[in-house]
């Protein structure tokens, strides 16, 4: 009903402009014609005027002629002489005749002859009544065109009343003095001057409407005959216009003899003579209707060419807006959807804490229920802490306001953080995990290094969530070469042996809070955002995502991402020429080993087994030498890793250095290894920096290495905490005390900045500061600090501790000049990292 | 489902713009007709001016074939001119500056001295390559030179005859008469029923006069056949008087049987508007006159009051002065000649080419209220009577052969013997030196 409305409204004012345009096009049209007919009326009466002026001339020339002959008292011979001799215009001529007979003498001879200047009017019907010739000087006295009787030219006469003397009696007959004109001399006179009366022609009418002159496009012998055969009208009706016409100046439209109309503009001339002299033109040469019509036109199509445009873009509009509607009545849908979901995810593990809170402060002399709740209640803070970070996530995902945050970082720890992760609950399930590394050659790359991990971590530790007890789990990262000039292209395959998705499922399990329906997923924690967060990760960053995947067998996930590598690589790990002895039973892994240590320079051996690992390590003795160093991997069929050890202690003694390979974590046989004579520990998988690093350290060349569970480098250290949380403030200092590291608390960054200000050298190594706190922010106070005139206070290292987590976060706290940043709640672990980072001078 | 209405009558009116610019206009389909029986020969963008002379005060007729023709030559101005003393005039008008390219002419006019200049300046007609169609005039009518050339073409023919008032016959319950015995009964019986003067007529000069116009279609079926009879009337024979006795009497009888009141007639001041008012009046059931009077009835309907108070239907018919019927004696009127010193001859030639046929002669003769010299003489109901006569009783002078000096002794003698100036003796007596 609207949209009819407003196609009503849009057509009614369309047609109203139209009808507007027409009326006004009309009004003007007729304005202007009404100009033009004003125009022609005047030039009528200017062309009456001019005609007037030439007849009155004419008839003075023959009332001079008829004045002379009078006073004279001439004979009819010797007044044609007299005109002849006064004759100036060879195309006029003079005719005496008399009264009576009609019969005389012209002035010029008859046509053909020399002599014959006789002349008779006898039959011309032009000269029976002379009443209307006046007398001489008094008026124009002119005749009707008629036929010259002698040349045959059709002429016009100006009169006048003479009297001649008879040559004979000498008594004195009448007789009509004629100025013979020819009727052309007066037509030349006729010529419109605008261009617009170029069809236009005139006529004299008399009083009775008889042609003085008459003008081609006029009909009849006389005008009002000619009127009343092609015009409709009535005798008083054609009588008044009659009258008008011969009475007064003005116009009238009529049709002519092809029914066309025309203007007729009829002026008087020679009032005593009562004739009338018409303009005749047609009334379309007047019209400039046609250019108005023409604009009419142009202004409907455009109209028309506007309201089609605005129809359909209205079309359009209303078809998006429908649309729009649409998504946002299934973003309302969502949002509900949403916000129902997040109430029951975030109230199930609140449930856990609550609940647990309560039972644990019940069973505080329950020191084993109280450990158990509060493990639990760990649990389902850790979840409830992943569900908001996925929660945020995916919010910014979705909002368009997530952004990579690139650095360059190492592709090692990424992958080190990786299978640190991984590997409680593999261990939990006793999972067989595998992590192989292919052709890794770029360590340095130059990405956002928290979406990279997220990525990864989602993919693997939905494998490890999603495989039963005893399944297996294997991940390939390879590097490949990237179409993209300056990146490399880094393959991340994770294979699982666990309960596999439906096709269905499939289909929408990118889709946010997507999780399979099965008894068994349901059983394990989950948010349903990890892939739909991980797909937006990897198409953000430019990757893509694949997944194959069968309901019971396992799934595969392939992640391909072209990163850039970073400017500068580590290009001087080299160990020299020494001899290396692998043994591992996983060939592929025992390729790549090989691959990494002869790439730094060393000489391999390979061993499947910890028996041909022995018999290698005879052979070698009984040529005289040693391995510089055996790479031994726990986990092998017959003989690990650790009794390889054992037996390779005992029959070559303690003086070969020895690494113990594992996938897993391996502090639960650290110590039983070290009893057996490992020197140390390496985790798969093997890249060549970490190789590098751990050979070195067995073999004197000395690399930094984070000391396990010693934090007695840590003891008195003093960290200034700006935080205006009391509870954080607790928190933090006591985790710190925990590690007997001193904490001092500014409240807000102005104190903070303050207490800088004040602080001697040294009495401070590190500050951990808030972001959002009143008077003065964590980021202004950095500012603040790094302006300070003392290089200690301005150099020191800043550490954001906020909740403000996100990656551009990140980056706004690294660009106000900060070193790091932890996110809250605060992992000690990570804390304790970043210290040590820092002490250790790795900023 | 509003949209796609709109858009249906938006669509619909731009195919009936489409349609409406694809069909060709009425008038167009109006011009196609006509070229169907005219095609131009020349370059119809041609531009010059076409000038007609001739002795008519008016002549609208001719002037609406000028619009007709300007459909095919727009660009050619058409004027007619009347000359003064046209019969007088037109050799000096085809010598002077102001020589028309058409003109009037007349048969009577060949073989004259007088009018040598009119024949003289007149271009052969008959010339094949002009393309006129001759053969759509009544052959009887076209000027026999005698040579084969033909300087002139009739584009109205005459006839004598009367005018007859329909609605009084019909009123009075009558037959309009067609032999001589229906004349006098209807004289007779319109007499009976009170009309004085049942048949009338302009006797005040012998040019049309009621005696001419009742004698002369009379007197040509009595020597159309007799060669020597013609012979001798056109030689002025003094013998050759006889011939006229069986006509002038059967004159007189006519006169006296239907009661012509001649002081009555004499009323009638002239053989024109007079004639033609008159009968107006409604109370003469029968008015004798020309063709050329009868052309004039139609304007003058305006101006008569008596007229446009009580119109009635009227016609014009033989008179019938012998009991086989009545003869119709078909002259030609006016004849229209191309200066063959024309500075346009071309378009001249051109117009010729338009007006004669059978559709432009008749209708221009219908305006005219003349009778068309064409054979198909359908146009005009008003001579549908004259249409019906037997082609044995269509009389010529041309074909005859009787000269216009022996019709004149004849007019003469029939015009005194009216009158009663002389008797039919005298005037048969002193035929060839009637008038002298």
């Amino acid at each position: 009903m609207k949209k009819r409305s407003i196609i009503m409204i849009n057509v009614i004012i369309v047609v109203a402009i139209l009808v507007f345009v027409a009326l006004y096009s009309r009004t003007e049209n007729k304005l202007s014609y009404e100009k033009q007919i004003e125009n022609f009326e005047n030039t009528t009466i200017t062309m009456g005027t001019v005609t007037e002026n030439y007849l009155d001339g004419e008839q003075r020339i023959c009332d001079i002629w008829a004045q002379y002959i009078n006073s004279e008292g001439l004979t009819m011979e010797e007044a044609v002489s007299f005109i002849r001799a006064s004759h100036v215009l060879a195309n006029t001529s003079a005719h005496l005749v008399l009264a009576d007979s009609l019969s005389g003498l012209s002035t010029r001879p008859k046509q053909s002859t020399s002599k014959d200047y006789a002349v008779s009017y006898a039959h011309i019907g032009l000269l029976e009544n002379v009443d209307w010739i006046d007398e001489v000087g008094k008026s124009i006295n002119i005749t009707r065109a008629y036929t010259n009787p002698m040349n045959g030219e059709q002429s016009l006469a100006f009169c006048n009343k003479v009297r001649l003397k008879d040559t004979e009696s000498g008594d004195f007959s009448e007789a009509i003095l004629l100025r013979v004109v020819p009727i052309w001399e007066l037509e030349q006179k006729w010529v419109f001057p605008q261009v617009e009366f170029e069809d236009a022609v005139l006529s004299m009418i008399d009083g009775n409407g008889d042609y003085i002159l008459k003008g081609s496009s006029f009909k009849n012998s006389s005008f009002f005959e000619f009127y009343k055969s092609y015009n409709a009208t009535d005798p008083a009706s054609s009588k008044e216009l009659f009258e008008k016409i011969t009475s007064s100046s003005g116009s009238i439209t009529m049709l002519d003899s092809h029914g066309q109309e025309c203007i007729l503009a009829h002026t008087p001339v020679l009032n005593t003579a009562g004739w009338t002299l018409l303009g005749f033109v047609p009334a379309k040469d007047l019209n400039a209707g046609t250019e108005n019509w023409l604009l009419v036109i142009v202004v409907s199509a455009g109209l028309l060419i506007l309201f089609l445009c605005d129809l359909f873009y209205m079309l359009n509009l209303n078809k998006r807006l429908q649309i729009t509607a649409r998504e946002a009545n299934s973003a309302n849908k969502a949002k509900t959807d949403f916000l129902s979901t997040m109430s029951h995810d975030i109230r199930t593990p609140m449930n856990a804490i609550i609940g647990l809170t309560t039972i644990a402060e019940k069973n505080l002399g329950d020191v084993d229920s109280t450990r158990e709740s509060l493990r639990k209640i760990s649990l389902a803070s850790n979840h409830l802490l992943t569900l908001i970070n996925d929660i945020l996530d995916i919010s910014k995902v979705e909002s368009g306001k997530l952004k990579l945050s690139p650095m360059t970082f190492s592709i090692v720890e990424t992958v080190e953080n990786l299978v640190n992760i991984s590997q409680p609950m593999v261990k939990e399930k006793n999972i067989d995990f595998s992590f192989h590394i292919d052709k890794m050659k770029n360590e340095y790359l130059y990405t956002d290094q928290l979406r990279l991990n997220q990525i990864y971590i989602n993919i693997l530790s939905n494998a490890v969530k999603y495989t039963q007890p005893g399944g297996k789990v294997s991940v390939t990262l390879r590097e490949e070469e990237s179409p993209k000039p300056g990146c490399t292209r880094l393959v991340y395959i994770v294979a699982d042996t666990g309960i596999g998705m439906s096709e269905e499922f499939m289909k929408t399990m990118y889709q946010p809070f997507s999780r399979q329906i099965d008894s068994r997923v349901n059983s394990i924690q989950g948010t349903g955002l990890g892939l739909a967060i991980t797909k937006q990760m990897v198409e953000l960053i430019g990757g893509t995502i694949d997944c194959e995947s069968q309901l019971g067998k396992g799934t595969t996930f392939t992640v391909a991402l072209d990163i850039p590598l970073a400017e500068n690589q580590r290009g001087d790990m080299k160990l020299g020429p020494i001899d290396v002895l692998i043994v591992d039973d996983d060939e592929i892994m025992l390729q790549t080993a090989v691959d990494a240590l002869e790439s730094l320079g060393a000489s391999c051996r390979q061993a499947e087994s910890g028996k041909e690992a022995l018999d290698l390590i005879a052979q070698k003795r009984l040529s005289g030498k040693d391995y510089d160093v055996i790479i031994i991997d726990w986990k092998m069929p017959e003989m690990d890793g650790v009794e390889t050890i054992k037996q390779i202690r005992s029959e070559v003694g303690s003086s070969i250095p020895i690494l113990l390979i594992s996938a897993y974590d391996w502090s639960d046989i650290e110590e039983q290894a070290k009893e057996a004579g490992a020197n140390g520990f390496v985790s798969k998988p093997l890249f060549r920096s970490t190789l590098y690093n751990r050979i070195s350290d067995l073999i004197g060349r000395e690399t930094p290495q984070e000391p396990e569970d010693d934090y007695s480098d840590l003891q008195g250290m003093n960290i200034l905490v700006a935080e205006d949380n009391d509870i954080n403030w607790e928190i933090i200092s006591t985790m710190l005390s925990m590690f007997k590291i001193s904490s001092e608390r500014a409240e807000n960054g102005r104190i903070c900045v303050e207490k800088m200000q004040k602080a001697k050298q040294g009495s401070y190594q590190l500050i951990f500061m808030d972001i959002q706190m009143p008077e003065m922010n964590g980021l202004d106070a950095t500012r603040a600090i790094r302006k300070l005139e003392d290089p200690w206070a301005s150099s020191i290292p800043i550490i954001a501790m906020t909740a403000d987590a996100f990656s551009e976060n990140v980056t706004e706290c690294l660009n106000a000049g900060m070193n790091g940043h932890i996110a809250k709640p605060i992992d000690i672990k990570v804390v304790i990292k970043e210290i040590r980072r820092i002490k250790e001078g790795r900023i | 489902m509003t949209m796609k209405k709109l858009f249906c009558v938006l669509m619909t009116l731009a195919m009936l713009l489409g349609v409406s610019a694809c069909n060709g206009s009425p008038k167009q389909e109006e011009e196609q007709a006509v070229e169907e029986g005219f095609v131009p020969s020349l370059d119809t963008a041609s531009e010059c001016s076409i000038n007609v002379a001739g002795g008519y005060d008016n002549f609208e007729a001719l002037e609406a074939e000028f619009d007709r023709f300007n459909e095919f030559y727009p660009n050619v101005e058409l004027k007619f001119t009347k000359v003064d003393d046209y019969n007088n005039m037109i050799g000096t008008v085809l010598n002077g500056n102001d020589a028309p390219d058409i003109y009037v002419n007349y048969s009577w006019m060949f073989g004259r001295d007088q009018y040598k200049s009119s024949i003289d300046h007149a271009q052969d007609l008959s010339d094949p390559a002009l393309r006129l169609d001759l053969d759509c005039i009544r052959s009887n009518i076209i000027l026999n030179t005698g040579d084969g050339t033909l300087p002139m073409i009739p584009v109205f023919s005459n006839t004598y005859g009367m005018l007859v008032n329909n609605d009084l016959f019909e009123k009075e319950g009558l037959a309009v008469p067609t032999t001589y015995q229906e004349l006098t009964d209807v004289c007779k019986a319109l007499k009976e029923k009170g009309y004085e003067n049942p048949l009338m007529g302009f006797s005040k000069e012998e040019t049309t006069s009621i005696f001419t116009l009742t004698v002369y279609p009379y007197f040509c079926s009595l020597v159309a056949d007799d060669a020597e009879a013609v012979k001798k009337l056109n030689s002025f024979d003094p013998s050759a008087g006889e011939y006229l006795r069986p006509a002038l009497e059967k004159m007189v009888q006519l006169l006296n049987e239907c009661g012509v009141d001649l002081e009555k007639c004499n009323e009638i001041s002239n053989n024109y508007d007079a004639v033609i008012l008159r009968f107006f009046e409604g109370d003469v059931p029968m008015m004798t006159c020309s063709g050329d009077t009868v052309s004039g009835t139609k304007k003058r309907e305006s101006r008569s009051e008596a007229f446009i108070a009580h119109p009635f239907a009227y016609s014009f018919v033989p008179v019938p002065m012998s009991e086989e019927g009545a003869n119709f004696l078909d002259m030609p009127n006016l004849q229209f000649s191309v200066n063959k010193e024309s500075k346009n001859i071309e378009m001249a030639d051109e117009f010729m080419l338009f007006l004669v046929s059978s559709e432009e002669l008749g209708l221009m003769a219908q305006n005219k209220g003349l009778m068309s010299p064409t054979k198909d003489l359908s146009f005009n109901s008003m001579y549908a009577a004259f249409g019906s006569v037997p082609e044995d009783r269509i009389l010529s002078p041309e074909v005859i052969g009787l000269t216009d000096d022996a019709v004149k002794q004849l007019r003469q003698a029939a015009y005194a013997v009216g009158t009663g100036s002389m008797s039919i003796d005298e005037a048969v007596a002193a035929y060839g030196t009637l008038g002298q």
